[in-house]
């Protein structure tokens, strides 16, 4: 009889500190990255400035780096730079865009104006593709394969290494041999 | 000197314009399915503030979730599709009570599961050491010293040790 309450206190105990494992075992308010190995969700929005179409499904079979940014967001102007950057090392392999988040399309426009963008820049009416996509906050990077798969998300704003780790594996082995050239 | 610190970054921010412009809602639906929506904006944990739910929230991003409720709500979905629309993308972080289901069953039943094992020690303890059982022998154990105690003419005269126990005592 003292053995099955021994058994099962040790049981309540076991039970206890995986809970408690799992609950300190992580960031409380990180926010899970639940789309990983899904098709990205399709979208058809206009660019600013331009007003040209932009619609995911015409994209594949195309690698796509999408980043949601804003202009309020001072950790996305850190970024800016380096996303200039990796579009002038892989814009022939890899299809870019922005897509401004909870901002103002005057907002937007007066700071590509300023900044420059060598990508097109989405209009997401009420964020609503950004919500589709889990995004929780700015600056985030979604990296989609050419068979419309998100392969990855960065959550902060990316140095160039961090960037040039993920294309790599976005665009595979024989694309990685064509960048180490 | 915090306070000046606060208003100084808000004083900042503001001219900085490092915060998001506020944007109108979708328009409420109408009242039976915007108390669905409301509901529903209940439930679901903010990104960015977190601990609010997004119906509480101010910030941007939550405005941005309950109009895409809102979306769903009109084109036909019921209140579980919405909900496995938000766990789909943020996972059941979103959800502020966790589903009644798999090891989150745990944290259901957990503490029910520890008053029950508290009170089943509690019983076990009483019933080993009845109350009653534990005061009479002790006040049984205590009458006798308590007569002895009492000076008598027996114990006075045949024991030197009380005598002397009797005058400490009384110094």
């Amino acid at each position: 009889m003292k053995w099955k309450v021994t058994l099962a206190l040790s049981l309540a105990c076991a039970a206890l500190v995986f809970v408690l494992y799992k609950g300190f075992g992580q960031d409380p308010h990180e926010v899970p990255f639940m789309l990983r190995g899904q098709p990205a969700p399709t979208f058809t929005l206009k660019t600013l400035g331009t007003g040209e179409v932009v619609s995911l499904a015409e994209l594949r079979g195309t690698p796509v780096v999408l980043n949601f940014w804003a202009t309020w967001c001072a950790p996305c102007r850190m970024e800016h730079p380096t996303l200039d950057w990796a579009f002038r090392q892989y814009g022939n392999q890899v299809k870019f865009l922005g897509a401004v988040f909870e901002d103002t399309e005057e907002n937007a426009r007066a700071y590509i104006a300023r900044a420059g963008s060598p990508y097109p820049q989405l209009i997401d009416p009420r964020s609503q593709m950004a919500v589709d996509y889990g995004v929780a906050g700015v600056p985030e990077t979604y990296f989609i394969d050419a068979e419309g798969i998100i392969r990855d998300k960065v959550a902060f704003p990316m140095d160039r290494a961090t960037f040039a780790a993920r294309i790599r594996v976005l665009l595979g082995p024989r694309a990685s041999a064509e960048l180490g050239k | 000197m915090n306070a000046l610190l606060i208003s100084l970054f808000l004083s900042a921010s503001a001219l900085t314009g490092a915060y998001a412009p506020q944007q109108a809602g979708s328009s409420p639906l109408e009242p039976a399915l915007e108390a669905r929506v409301q509901k529903l904006g209940k439930e679901l944990r903010c990104p960015t503030c977190q601990g609010m739910s997004i119906a509480d929230s101010p910030a941007s991003v939550a405005r941005a979730q309950l109009d895409k409720i809102r979306g769903l709500i009109s084109d036909g979905k019921t209140d579980d599709e919405v909900r496995a629309y938000f766990v789909a993308r943020y996972g059941e972080w979103i959800l502020l009570s966790p589903k009644a289901s798999g090891i989150n069953w745990l944290v259901w039943l957990g503490p029910a599961l520890l008053l029950i094992v508290g009170f089943t020690v509690i019983f076990r303890q009483i019933k080993r050491f009845p109350l009653a059982k534990s005061a009479s022998p002790a006040s049984a154990a205590d009458e006798p010293v308590e007569r002895e105690l009492q000076p008598s003419a027996s114990t006075a005269t045949e024991d030197d040790y009380l005598k002397l126990v009797r005058s400490e005592l009384k110094r």
